[in-house]
């Protein structure tokens, strides 16, 4: 039993350095620094067409996010496994007294965490901007839903990404293809769906529409891929949505973690 | 006897075509220097990646001070410092945030790893660079750094796979003199070569395997010995006449002269001792020796023999 809580104990301790680790490399990189900034600037770029509402300003702001947390997935997650393997670097990180799984359960957690900061800094913008345009008491109430949602988004597509990372062996290659897959492939699926007259309700890129949708009002700019397409009638659920969000985040985690612990150099 | 490093019938199959190691048992004591020496794909990396836990033998046991590293990585690695081919680098950070990670990955305290930062890196001659980006290095730079990472946690045991690699001549002279460091401080070195003259220069013991097979284990010395080949090259200060000839003739030890202006060949019976003994007649003797050199051949003569050996066995 002593010895089984001293390796949960030294699984958590390697896990944090490994998050760390991680962190100064998108520090260092200047990938953190340059999706950050993303989620600072985008936003002001509303300014151009202030709607009447704040409601429907926060809708129009919160479209683009679901683009800037696929791109934030991609760069923080998309050479997190095959990256250490294609690189070489394996060569000095593993050969050390860590389990692997921890230091690949770091890298997970530190793509996501550095994803909910840009998600974080994103909302942060609009609800100033929000404020400064309408006042503090305009701002929708179920801001802190969709954050919240966004959140849970932010974790499948790291997730997604993640798997894909694991899986291929080129970093080029998993960033790209985890980025096509929830940015078009996707929404191309859930399209086709919905012209047969299907609700695609297990595609998570649908799901990610509840980003907005709980906000109760219309007015978006169609540019994220889950953004709904003219003449289509279908709405995700929300307990079916954030059902789906996590089931994407569980199994893109689980089965990237598998994959990766039977890599080999 | 607790050694430092033992492997026991290692075997390493991939898929259903190919054993890279077939049966590999390595017994490596404390303090030893020992050679691993092989053509390429004889199995020398991937015996060194199951030490390191990067690989899982298919069966076998590998054991570091005596604690097997498929059960208990975490423990056997504590002790060890490894450099595995070339490895990459994280070239946009600075030697100090890279060993200060790996400081922590071995629980050292802060101060610790300030104090082996500076003492490594004085020692691998990147003092300077601490805090320059990896990503300006050279390679041989680059290659002391991560001789830098391996020992930082003052481990005992030291797995070096062709840590001269790639590197130009005064890079390898680096490295080789800090095996020798590494040696002179009572460190075990497994050392895994293909460069001969690598081997003999820094280790005690040489391991030869072949095909995944371990074909020969000596020590360098015994192998020097049974290179020998009963000939002694003398060279004297000026040339010899024909009294001195005969005086050489007459030490009973010399079973054949050939002399050539001021050098001489000596015949005798191979064995050290007489070496010993002749070398002493010389000295007491009227004739100015300049060197004395027993002939022999190099360690590749005994590769070669050792490996044609294996191939007509086969």
């Amino acid at each position: 039993m002593a010895i089984r809580s001293e390796s949960i104990r030294n699984d958590i301790f390697e896990t944090y350095l490994s998050v760390k680790f991680e962190l100064v490399k998108h520090l260092k990189r200047r990938r953190l620094p340059i999706v950050a900034a993303l989620a600072v600037i985008v936003p002001l770029i509303f300014y151009v067409s202030v709607p009447d509402t704040a409601g429907e300003f926060a809708a129009t702001v919160l479209s683009f996010l679901n683009i800037l947390i696929i791109i934030s997935a991609a760069m923080f997650a998309g050479d997190a496994v095959c990256g250490e393997f294609e690189k070489k670097t394996s060569l000095l990180l593993f050969p050390t007294p860590q389990r692997r799984s921890a230091i690949f359960a770091g890298k997970y957690v530190a793509a996501l965490l550095a994803t909910f900061l840009v998600v974080f800094l994103y909302y942060l913008v609009m609800t100033l901007q929000t404020t400064q345009l309408y006042g503090w008491g305009q701002i929708p109430t179920e801001l802190a839903k969709s954050f919240l949602t966004a959140l849970i988004y932010s974790a499948a597509a790291v997730s997604v990404v993640y798997f894909f990372s694991a899986l291929l062996k080129r970093s080029i290659s998993s960033t790209i293809v985890g980025f096509l897959f929830l940015m078009m492939i996707l929404p191309i699926v859930s399209l086709i769906l919905m012209r047969v007259n299907q609700e695609p309700w297990f595609i998570v890129s649908y799901s990610a529409n509840l980003i907005t949708d709980v906000l109760g009002v219309s007015g978006g700019v169609p540019t994220g891929p889950g953004e709904h397409f003219p003449g289509q009638n279908f709405t995700p659920d929300f307990g079916v949505g954030i059902a789906v969000m996590i089931a994407y985040a569980i199994v893109g985690l689980v089965s990237g973690m598998v994959i990766a612990g039977r890599k080999e150099d | 006897m607790e050694y430092a490093i033992r492997t026991e019938s290692l075997v390493k199959r991939y898929g259903k075509g190919f054993t890279a190691l077939d049966g590999v048992s390595l017994l490596i004591k404390k303090g030893e220097v020992v050679g691993y020496v092989g053509p390429n794909g004889a199995g020398k990396t991937t015996t060194i990646k199951i030490l390191t836990g990067l690989l899982k033998p298919s069966s076998g046991h590998a054991y570091v001070n005596g604690i097997d590293v498929t059960a208990n990585p975490r423990k056997a690695l504590q002790t060890m410092g490894a450099l595995i081919e070339v490895p990459g680098m994280y070239d946009y950070l600075t030697p100090h945030e890279m060993l200060t990670y790996f400081g922590k990955v071995y629980r050292m305290g802060s101060n610790e790893i300030d104090r082996r930062i500076k003492e490594t890196l004085q020692l691998v001659r990147l003092s300077e660079w601490e805090h320059k980006k990896i990503g300006t290095f050279s390679t041989g730079m680059q290659r002391r750094l991560t001789i830098a990472k391996a020992i930082l946690h003052e481990p005992d045991n030291l797995v070096l796979d062709e840590p001269v690699l790639g590197l130009d001549p005064e890079g390898i002279r680096d490295v080789r003199g800090l095996i020798r460091q590494f040696r002179n401080e009572g460190m075990t070195v497994f050392l895994s070569s293909h460069l001969l003259g690598e081997v003999a220069e820094v280790c005690n013991t040489v391991v030869f395997l072949n095909k995944g097979k371990v074909v020969s284990s000596d020590s360098i010395e015994s192998i020097s010995s049974s290179l020998e080949h009963g000939v002694v090259d003398v060279k004297f200060l000026r040339p010899l006449s024909g009294e001195e000839i005969e005086e050489l003739r007459a030490i009973e030890l010399i079973r054949s002269v050939d002399v050539k202006d001021n050098t001489a060949q000596l015949g005798y019976d191979g064995k050290p001792e007489s070496s010993v003994q002749i070398l002493r007649r010389l000295v007491s003797s009227n004739l100015d020796v300049v060197s004395y050199h027993v002939e022999g051949s190099g360690l590749e003569d005994y590769y070669i023999s050792v490996m044609s050996d294996e191939k007509g066995a086969n």
